[in-house]
C-alpha cells in the first residue's frame, strides 16, 4: 500500500474521528455524564456493527438482543460464580453467545430472509422465559443480580479508564470487520448475499459462510451485552428487550446499511438526536421522531447517512448540466 | 374426573376465543402477503388502534362495545390504505427486510402517539355481558366469548363471500395470483393492493375491538406479539391459505391456553415461537407452504 492509497479522505476522517475519541476524556475532563453518554455510545457502536456484519451475509435478525443478554448473562454469572476478572468472562461470554448464535444459524440458513427474522425474534422471547422462570434460582428470575464494574469504581478516574478499554474494543471490532470484509471471506459474502444461487454456480457453499457470520456477528454481540452489564454493574432479563433488539437495526439503517461505517455514524447521530430529545423533554415523541426518520430514510436515502454526500453531489451535477 | 374434563373443556374454550383474535389477524396478513407479498411486522399496531378507538368511544357515549365494531373496523381501514399508500407502495419489491424495516418504524411511531394521548399505562373495560355465563354441561362458559368466536365466524363468513362472488373481490384473487396476468386484465393492481392492505388492517380492528370488549388488558405496546404470531401462523398454516389461516390461528390459541394451565402463564408467548421453529425444523417452508416469496 503507498501512502496516496493510504490517504483517501475516508482513511483521514475515521483517523479524525479516532483522535477526537482518544482525545475526548481531556477535553471533557471530569464530566461523567458525557463519559457515560460516550461508553454506552461506544458499547451501541460495537452490538450495532455486529448486527450489521449479518446483514453482509443476506440474513437478518430480529431478536439480536438474545444474544447480547446470553453474552451479558454467561460473562456476569462466570464473574460472580467463577470469581473470574471482567475482561476474561467477556471473550467467555462472546464465545458462549457465538456457540448458541451458530446452533440457532444452522436452524436457519435453509429459511427465507424473513422467516429468519421470526425465529430470531421467538428465540429472544424463548431466552427471556427461560431466564425468568426455569432458570430463575440461577439468574434471578426479574430481579436480575449485581455484578463488579468492568474498572472497580475504587480506582482514580475508572471512568475514563472504562472509556479507554470499551473504545480499544470497538476499533478492534472495526479493524477485524473491515479486515474480513475485504478478504476471501467477505467476497463470498457479498455473493451469497446478491444472489445465493449463482453464488452456488460459482462453486461456494454458502451454509459455512452464513454460519460464520452468524457465529461471528453473536460473539461480538454477546461481548457487547457483557460490556454493557459490566458498566452498568447489574444485570436484569429486560437486556432480551425487544427495543434492544430493534435499536442496532435503527441504528444501522440510519448510517446506512452495509457499510462499515453505517452503524457508527448511525449510532453516533441518533443516540446524540436521542438525548437532545430527552434534554427537550419529548418522552413519547422522541420515539415517534425516530420512527418518522427511519421511515423517511428507508424510502428516500435508502442507503443511509453514510450516502448523504453522493446524493447531494448527484443532485447539484443534475442542476448543473 | 368431571370435573377435570370440565376444566380441560374451559381451557380449550380459551384457546378458541384467542384463537378468535389470532385467525382475525393472520387472515389479514395473508390477505394482504396473497396480493403484496409485503411483510408488515407493524400489524399488530393495527390491533392496538382497534382496542383504543373502541376504549375511546366505549367510554365517551357508552355504546353497546360490540357496536363499535362498525367504527372500528371503517377507521382502521383507512388507516391501513394510508400506511400502504405513504409507506408500503414506494418501497415495493426492493426486498423483505426493507418491508421488515419500515415497519419498526411505523411501530414506534404508532406505539408511542397512542401513548402520547392515553399514557402507557395497561388499560381495560368491562363488557355490559361481562357477568354473565351459559352452562354446557359442566362447564360454565362467558357469554362474551361466544358472542366473540360467532362474530368471528361471522366476518369471516362475510369475507369469503365477498372474496368469491363480488368482482373487486375476484379481482382481489386474481392480483394474488398472478400479479402481472391481473394487470394485463385491466385490474388496478395498485388500488387491489390499497384495498387489501384496507381490509387486512379492519380485521385487526376488529380483532382489536373482540380484544378489547372481552376485557383483556391493553397498553401502546401490546401489538408487536401478536403480529409476529400472526406471521408464525401464516408459516404453519400455509402463505396465502386462508383456511390455513383459521386452523393455524385455532392451533396457537389451543396451544397457549393449554401450555399456560399446564407450565405457567410466563410460557405463553414462546410457546408458539418453539412450536414455529420446531415446524420450521422439520418443514422449512412451512406445514402447508410450497411456493411464495
Amino acid at each position: 500500500m503507498n501512502l496516496a492509497q493510504v490517504r483517501t479522505p475516508k482513511n483521514l476522517l475515521a483517523a479524525a474521528i479516532l483522535a477526537l475519541a482518544l482525545a475526548v476524556p481531556f477535553l471533557a475532563g471530569q464530566n461523567l455524564y458525557l463519559l457515560t453518554v460516550l461508553v454506552l455510545m461506544l458499547i451501541f457502536i460495537i452490538y450495532s456493527s455486529a448486527w450489521n456484519f449479518l446483514t453482509f451475509s443476506g440474513q437478518g435478525s430480529l431478536g439480536h438482543a438474545a444474544f447480547l443478554g446470553l453474552g451479558g448473562y454467561a460473562a456476569s454469572l462466570a464473574t460472580v460464580r467463577l470469581g473470574l476478572p471482567p475482561l476474561l468472562t467477556l471473550v467467555l461470554g462472546g464465545l458462549f453467545s457465538a456457540f448458541i448464535g451458530i446452533l440457532i444459524g444452522i436452524t436457519c440458513v435453509r429459511l427465507r430472509e424473513w422467516f429468519l427474522a421470526m425465529v430470531t425474534f421467538g428465540f429472544a422471547v424463548i431466552i427471556q422465559t427461560l431466564v425468568v422462570s426455569q432458570l430463575a434460582p440461577v439468574t434471578g428470575g426479574w430481579d436480575g443480580f449485581a455484578v463488579q464494574k468492568i474498572v472497580p469504581t475504587s480506582v482514580p478516574g475508572y471512568l475514563v479508564l472504562e472509556y479507554y478499554v470499551v473504545l480499544l474494543i470497538a476499533v478492534l471490532v472495526l479493524v477485524l470487520f473491515s479486515f474480513l470484509l475485504r478478504s476471501r471471506i467477505g467476497l463470498a459474502l457479498a455473493a451469497i448475499r446478491e444472489n445465493e444461487t449463482e453464488a452456488r454456480a460459482a462453486g461456494i457453499n454458502p451454509v459455512p459462510f452464513k454460519l460464520f457470520a452468524f457465529g461471528l456477528s453473536a460473539f461480538v454481540s454477546g461481548i457487547a451485552g457483557g460490556l454493557e452489564i459490566f458498566h452498568f454493574g447489574y444485570i436484569t432479563p429486560e437486556i432480551f428487550g425487544i427495543d434492544l433488539s430493534f435499536w442496532p437495526i435503527i441504528y444501522s439503517i440510519t448510517g446506512g446499511l452495509g457499510t462499515l461505517a453505517g452503524p457508527v455514524i448511525g449510532t453516533i447521530v441518533v443516540t446524540l438526536l436521542w438525548d437532545g430529545l430527552n434534554v427537550l423533554g419529548l418522552t413519547y415523541g422522541r420515539f415517534i421522531i425516530i420512527g418518522v426518520l427511519l421511515v423517511l430514510i428507508i424510502i428516500f436515502l435508502p442507503r443511509g447517512l453514510v450516502s448523504l454526500p453522493e446524493e447531494i453531489g448527484k443532485k447539484r451535477g443534475r442542476k448543473g448540466k | 374426573m368431571d370435573g377435570g374434563i370440565a376444566v380441560l373443556g374451559q381451557v380449550a374454550f380459551w384457546g378458541l376465543y384467542s384463537g378468535c383474535i389470532y385467525i382475525l389477524l393472520a387472515t389479514g396478513l395473508n390477505l394482504i402477503f396473497g396480493v403484496m407479498k409485503v411483510v408488515n411486522f407493524a400489524h399488530g399496531e393495527f390491533l392496538m388502534l382497534g382496542t383504543y378507538i373502541t376504549f375511546f368511544f366505549f367510554v365517551i357515549s357508552g355504546f353497546n362495545p360490540y357496536l363499535l365494531l362498525f367504527l372500528s373496523i371503517p377507521i382502521l381501514i383507512g388507516a391501513g390504505i394510508i400506511v400502504e399508500r405513504l409507506c408500503f407502495r414506494p418501497i415495493l419489491g426492493t426486498g423483505k427486510l426493507n418491508e421488515i424495516f419500515i415497519s419498526l418504524g411505523l411501530i414506534y411511531i404508532f406505539q408511542n402517539g397512542v401513548a402520547m394521548v392515553f399514557t402507557d399505562e395497561w388499560r381495560s373495560m368491562k363488557s355490559p355481558f361481562a357477568d354473565l355465563t351459559i352452562g354446557i354441561g359442566p362447564i360454565q362458559l362467558p357469554l362474551d366469548y361466544i358472542i366473540i368466536v360467532v362474530i368471528t365466524a361471522i366476518i369471516l363468513v362475510g369475507l369469503s363471500v365477498f372474496l368469491d362472488r363480488t368482482t373487486t373481490g375476484k379481482a382481489i384473487r386474481a392480483s394474488s395470483q398472478n400479479r402481472r396476468g391481473a394487470m394485463l386484465m385491466g385490474i388496478n393492481v395498485e388500488r387491489m393492493d390499497m384495498l387489501t392492505f384496507g381490509i387486512g388492517a379492519g380485521l385487526a380492528g376488529a380483532a382489536g375491538t373482540l380484544w378489547a370488549v372481552s376485557g383483556q388488558v391493553f397498553s401502546p405496546y401490546m401489538g408487536s406479539v401478536p403480529a409476529i404470531k400472526g406471521f408464525a401462523i401464516i408459516i404453519l398454516g400455509g402463505l396465502g391459505s386462508i383456511p390455513g389461516a383459521i386452523i393455524g390461528g385455532l392451533a396457537i390459541g389451543m396451544v397457549e391456553n393449554f401450555t399456560a394451565f399446564f407450565l405457567g402463564g410466563s410460557w405463553k408467548d414462546a410457546i408458539s415461537f418453539i412450536l414455529l421453529i420446531v415446524v420450521l425444523l422439520v418443514r422449512p417452508t412451512g406445514l402447508f407452504g410450497e411456493a411464495g416469496e
